[in-house]
């Protein structure tokens, strides 16, 4: 006979458990989802802070991401730090170490949702910076002698002519 | 497909024996995908830490922020190394995998809860969900390392930080 999976019986553990399924399937969307974005449409040597600006502070679309990043950290700072949580249950024993563990774990799952939600909520595009880096940048381009060998040489190919180079920086 | 479960083993007396015990679990593919479970989980927590902390800086200091995913693309205080880049991107896919194993195994775990008959599948469903989860593999790994191919696209130079001058 197969056994059934324990679920637990009620109370807090009953509604953690809950929670870790509900939040895992959402965060399927929201976690795989923001890899795809980041990693595979995008290169992530181009993710920048104009990058971030372009996303967070768009007059259109900017609330839509800012919503869906609140979302994930919320999400999976409870899934990871409750799934942290139930780990250590099964290996720390003594009355005193748990509750020292729990009020550690939740401690700093508060200070890095408050954290992260601080910066998703109250970012402001810097102009004058992201203004800088762009004129600094077509400097650079223009400055690149053509057909200038990368340093890193080996199976890297000649670094492209519109590209900046860094050297001597 | 059924098959017998053991009663669960009792810890053995000693600290090492203990940690050993504690790790495994009743044996073969229930085992590891459990314990695989467990440390991608853990993973993305540790990644995750990190990554809230890099993405605080967006908002106080641009350049501060731009100097440290510059790291990401292989670019340390202003100098390209290559190997860094490559570690890097390696990290990323391991990221990637870790993510995509924890979130294919955890619809599996999910989808045993709601369905009982479902741990009577718990081998093939296994074997179904590394495919699934090589099917995304692949072309994401395509995608990731394929870049290392050509020099970095944007090795940018980074302004001074102008933040401070905003009221
Ligand atoms: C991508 C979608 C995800 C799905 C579908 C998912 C699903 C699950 C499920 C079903 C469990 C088992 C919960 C239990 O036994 O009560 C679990 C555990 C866990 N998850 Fe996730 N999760 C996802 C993302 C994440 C993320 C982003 C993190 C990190 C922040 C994370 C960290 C953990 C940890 C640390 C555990 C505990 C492992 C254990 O108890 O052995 N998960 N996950």
């Amino acid at each position: 006979m197969a056994r059934n999976r324990i679920k637990p019986a009620g109370g807090f553990e009953l509604t953690a458990w809950y929670f870790m399924r509900i939040s895992g399937l959402v965060l399927v969307f929201l976690a795989v989802g923001h890899l795809f974005i980041m990693h595979i449409a995008n290169n992530v040597e181009n993710i920048n802070y104009a990058f971030v600006a372009g996303r967070w502070a768009d007059p259109r679309t900017g609330w839509i991401w800012r919503l869906w990043d609140l979302c994930m950290i919320g999400l999976a700072m409870f899934h990871g730090f409750n799934g942290l949580r139930q780990i250590l249950d099964e290996h720390v024993h003594g009355a005193k170490a748990r509750v020292a563990m729990h009020t550690t774990i939740w401690t700093v799952m508060t200070a890095l949702i408050v954290l992260g939600t601080y910066a998703i909520w109250m970012f402001q595009e810097d102009r004058a910076y992201v203004e800088q880096w762009k004129a600094m940048n077509a400097k650079a381009v223009a400055l690149q002698p053509p057909g200038a060998i990368h340093p890193s040489g080996g199976s890297h190919a000649a670094i492209r002519g519109k590209l900046p180079n860094i050297a001597g920086d | 497909m059924s098959s017998t479960i053991s009663e669960p083993k009792a810890y053995r007396a000693g600290k090492l024996a203990k940690l050993i015990d504690g790790l495994r679990y009743q044996g073969g593919i229930g085992q590891w995908s459990w314990l695989v479970h467990r440390v991608t989980g853990l993973g993305i927590l540790l990644f995750l830490v990190i990554h809230v902390v890099d993405t605080f800086f967006v908002v106080f200091n641009p350049a501060l922020y731009d100097h440290t995913v510059a790291i990401y693309g292989g670019v340390f205080g202003g100098t390209y190394y290559w190997p860094l880049r490559w570690a890097f991107r390696l990290a990323e896919l391991g990221l990637i995998a870790t993510v995509l194993f924890h979130a294919v195994n955890g619809v599996r775990v999910i989808l045993f809860d709601f369905w009982n008959e479902g741990c009577k599948y718990q081998k093939e469903s296994f074997r179904a969900v590394l495919l699934v989860f090589l099917a995304l593999m692949i072309p994401a790994a395509i995608a990731v390392i394929l870049p290392l191919a050509t020099a970095p696209e944007h090795i940018t130079q980074i302004p001074e930080n102008v933040a401070t001058a905003r009221p």
